[in-house]
């Protein structure tokens, strides 16, 4: 039985966490609505709604370059970062071994770490080694701190995971490589899924590493920033909302595949 | 074909340090074909490193482990004729229970049918429903699922099956069920197991043989019967559970005095040489006296209190510091009330006297 | 454990240390030189000298150093207290409906900071939503609160909203509601609940989370440009000014040198007392 004095501090706490949530998506629906004008500037009432914008944006063969910089590197980051990250968690959480407590210290350097900071430490290493910028070394400035926050996604799942469950198939005949793809990798999947959304999620919106290290390259966020200092145009909103957008229904899109994947275990009928 | 004398297994010497520690410590030890061996020991006591490496998990830091007269120290597990049963089952969360029992034979090659048919074949004598086949593993209450455990370690038809305290999860009468239904299927199955436990009623229950561990040492080998009613050491003694330990002193042939208690008491016969030890009472065989004289010793205290346990009922009775242990079968109650003053006495051919190992 | 699992564990983690090598030490190890070399040189041949490190104590960059740390840390206590009723509610009062709320806070975690602070910007400025309605519906017209060192700190509030949350989530479901029930049980009021049990029980996750936002609000750059309008200069920005326009190396690597001694000081300080296994929910 609750109490009176816990039911309203309940009530407290979902009033508090509404308005933490509107609070959190208020510039997101600035932006949106800033998008929907047609005039040259943003006057709110708006008087003259519209889609013009957007026509014209979508139109830009410059915006079609950077959206598909954005999304190469988006992607090249995942698929590497998956990887490296799929073997950290597995030393991060997984194995008992000597160096154990220093690696999970070293993983987490990168992620408590100035981004801006790192994004010039990195632009200076280029330079020291003679590498030209562009997208792949963006790529490799994401992955600095993209494979870290994988690796503890991933770590997550695998402290779940009873490490005996290796042994038995490996004590059932599998071979190292037999346990990997037969018992490790299918039970790491949600971690490895979510891990991946993260790593796309996270270089897609990325701004202090790409500003420092895609050289002639420009990715969204960039864009959008060289365009906010620059002075108003009404693209800026609209290239705003779509990265948004773009953001909620992988994210959605994520987590229901996850759902159904969950479910599909549970029943086992598959 | 079998070992010299039906001898399966051969430990000689087998050692295993960490650290500079050693979790096992030069063990010698025979396991005989078809038998269930059970090793009993406190965590921390070395058993389950031991059986790790039995199983190819763990490699020996020194000595041998010999199956049917061939040295298999550096097979892996996965080359091993043994199957283990593991303290979490282990079962793969992501099969289904088909998919479990049949994994070690997808793994060689086995085709989809004659694997099916394998699986069923074990399901039905672990008595397992058929429709369970395709049910997912996270579906299935905690027994069910240790018979998948048993017939997933059973599908490729082992040599020796191991099992790492499989039972301690559970609850006491699922439990108690188990145990029996292991030693049934230990029965048709006629496999020899090795089995480990820090519980030594559970041993006894479904043992042919016990090896009592202690420190890395097997402390004592034997029946059942020789561990419960002649246990080499203190600790043995108390490993099986309620039971009357006094420290004494041999003052001649056949004669003990204790610092705890006081009075001099009859013993049986005590190895020569020795000189403190410790006397070993079972609680059944301690008796309510009316006359001093109704047994070889006796012994003053208070009634402290009385348990029920079941089908018998236990007594504490204080003798100064001490408590001693006493048990009847509720037929027999003993009508008394608490903090009454009794006298409880227990014959020479009852006890045992022990060295402090 | 084994001999096997213990090269098993080194094996694995091999690739990632090896990439970190090259990808996260080699860059500090490159700016720590760099940050010895002469004023507005390109190479590391120069000749070492401390000229740079002279040169920031000499002039008043320390003043955005310790706009920086300060607004660092109000960032950090702000967070803490509007944090951690939500963070509470994730744990132990939105039951099913959590996954949604986490949902809900995670995606902003994947939008560029700078778009979101720019749409505080249309939602601050003159004629924007916030005042626009205010005119339009009650004919006031109010200044902008935009280019001021208040923005400033609302919108460093606002992005790191997340690195506060999440940590401090797995900090509380760190407190088993059993405990919270005893100390009730024992005549404890619910303050002092929260005061001895909770709180001490949740700090692993409140100080990393307490971490994470003061390191990444140390390096903040996007809120001072973005809303803040050059009313204060963090940090940062100093550091990118040297490696932009004013082609500085040397100097812009000396003060990041001295961004990391502070923030490795602090890292290494609270990530000592922290047990990850525990806080991850390793079983």
């Amino acid at each position: 039985m609750k109490t009176r004095a816990v039911r309203i501090r309940h009530a407290l706490i979902v009033v508090w966490t509404i308005a933490m949530v509107i609070f959190v998506y208020l510039p997101s629906l600035s932006i949106t609505l800033a998008s929907l004008t047609s005039s040259r500037y943003f006057i709110f009432p708006i008087n003259k709604w519209g889609l013009d914008w957007w026509r014209k944006t979508l139109d830009s063969i410059q915006i079609h370059q950077i959206l598909e910089t954005s999304l190469v590197i988006a992607l090249v980051v995942t698929a590497i970062s998956i990887v490296l990250a799929f073997f950290g968690a597995l030393a991060f959480a997984r194995y008992d071994w000597k160096g154990r407590s220093w690696f999970q210290k070293l993983i987490l350097l990168p992620i408590f770490f100035p981004q801006s900071v790192l994004g010039l430490a990195l632009l200076l290493w280029f330079n020291a080694i003679g590498l030209q910028l562009s997208w792949q070394t963006a790529v490799f400035a994401h992955l600095v701190w993209i494979v870290p926050v994988v690796t503890l996604v991933i770590s997550i799942q695998v402290y779940s995971f009873d490490p005996a469950i290796e042994e038995a198939a490996y004590d059932l005949g599998a071979s190292r490589l037999q346990v990997l793809r037969e018992i490790t990798i299918p039970v790491l999947m949600p971690g490895i899924f979510s891990g991946g959304l993260f790593a796309f999620l996270l270089s897609w919106g990325n701004f202090p590493l790409s500003l420092f290290t895609t050289g002639a390259d420009t990715t969204v966020p960039e864009y959008l920033y060289a365009k906010m200092v620059a002075g108003y145009t009404p693209g800026v909103p609209v290239l705003g909302t779509i990265s948004t957008v773009g953001a909620i229904v992988i994210l959605i899109g994520g987590y229901l595949v996850m759902l159904a994947l969950n479910r599909r275990r549970r029943a086992g009928a598959g | 074909m079998a070992g010299p004398d039906g001898v399966i297994l051969y430990l000689k010497g087998l050692t295993k340090t960490f650290a500079g520690h050693a979790a096992v410590d030069a063990i010698d030890l025979e396991i005989f074909e078809g038998e269930l061996f059970t090793i009993v020991g406190p965590s921390g006591s070395g058993k389950t490193t031991l059986l790790r490496m039995l199983a190819g998990m763990e490699m020996p830091t020194s000595g041998d482990i010999i199956l049917r007269g061939e040295k298999i120290n550096a097979i892996p597990a996965n080359r091993r004729p043994t199957c283990m049963v593991f303290q979490s089952l282990a079962l793969f969360p992501h099969k289904e229970v088909g998919a479990n029992i049949e994994f070690s034979l997808k793994i060689r090659g086995v085709d989809p049918a004659t694997r099916k048919r394998r699986a069923l074949e074990l399901m039905e004598m672990l008595r397992l429903p058929e429709s369970y086949y395709r049910r997912a593993v996270t579906q299935i209450s905690g027994g069910e699922r240790q018979r998948v455990a048993l017939a997933r370690a059973l599908a490729f038809d082992p040599e020796i099956l191991f099992f790492d305290e499989p039972l301690s999860a559970l609850d006491y009468k699922l439990r108690k069920t188990l145990e029996k239904e292991l030693k049934d299927i230990h029965r048709e199955t006629k496999k020899t197991f090795v089995y480990i436990t820090h519980s030594l009623e559970e041993a006894m229950v479904m043992s042919d043989r016990i090896g009592v561990m202690r420190s890395g040492k097997l402390v004592q080998i034997g029946s059942p019967q020789e561990i419960y009613s002649t246990p080499n050491s203190k600790f043995v003694s108390e490993f099986i559970g309620d039971v009357n330990v006094v420290p004494v002193t041999v003052t001649g042939d056949r004669k003990l005095t204790s610092a705890e208690v006081p009075g001099e008491f009859r013993a049986p016969p005590i190895a020569d040489g020795m000189k403190d030890g410790y006397l070993v009472v079972r609680p059944e065989f301690l008796r309510f006296l009316s006359e001093p004289g109704d047994a070889d010793n006796h012994v003053a205290g208070k009634l402290y209190n009385e348990y029920a346990l079941g089908s018998r009922i236990q007594y504490h009775v204080r003798v100064g510091e001490m408590t001693f242990v006493l048990e009847k079968l509720r037929h027999e109650a003993f009508q008394g009330k608490l903090d009454q003053d009794v006298l409880i006495g227990w014959d020479a051919a009852d006890s045992i006297v022990v060295p402090d190992r | 454990m084994s001999e096997r699992r213990i090269t098993a564990g080194a094996w694995s983690a091999s690739p990632v240390i090896l990439f970190l090598l090259i990808g996260f030490a080699a860059p500090l190890a490159a700016i720590i030189v760099f940050s010895f070399m002469p004023p507005r040189t390109f190479g590391f041949g120069g000749q070492p000298t401390f000229e740079n490190y002279v040169t920031i104590f000499e002039s008043t960059t320390y003043i955005s150093l310790l706009w920086s740390l300060g607004f660092a840390a109000m960032t950090v206590v702000i967070l803490a207290f509007i944090c951690y009723p939500v963070a509470y509610g994730l744990v132990r009062v939105f039951g099913r409906w959590s996954t949604l709320v986490t949902l809900l806070f995670v995606i902003p975690l994947f939008v560029s900071e700078n778009v979101r602070l720019y749409g505080w910007l249309l939602f601050f400025i003159k004629n924007g939503v916030l005042l626009g309605s205010l005119k339009s519906m009650f004919g006031l017209d109010l200044e902008s609160i935009l280019f001021t060192r208040g923005i400033v700190l609302f919108g460093m509030v606002y992005v790191y909203i997340p690195f506060m949350l999440f940590p401090l989530t797995l900090g509380i479901s760190m407190v088993p509601n059993e405990t919270r029930e005893a100390a009730r049980d024992l005549g404890a009021t619910r303050w002092q609940v929260f005061r001895e049990v909770e709180l001490p029980l949740s700090l692993p996750g409140l100080m990393i989370g307490s971490l994470l936002t003061f390191v990444l609000a140390v390096g903040a750059i996007a809120e001072a440009k973005v809303l803040g309008g050059q009313q204060i200069i963090p940090i940062a920005h100093d550091i990118e000014i040297a490696f932009t326009y004013a082609q500085n190396w040397p100097l812009g690597a000396a003060l990041s040198v001295l961004l990391m001694l502070i923030v490795g000081a602090l890292v290494l300080l609270v990530l000592r007392r922290v047990d990850l296994d525990r806080l991850l929910g390793r079983r």
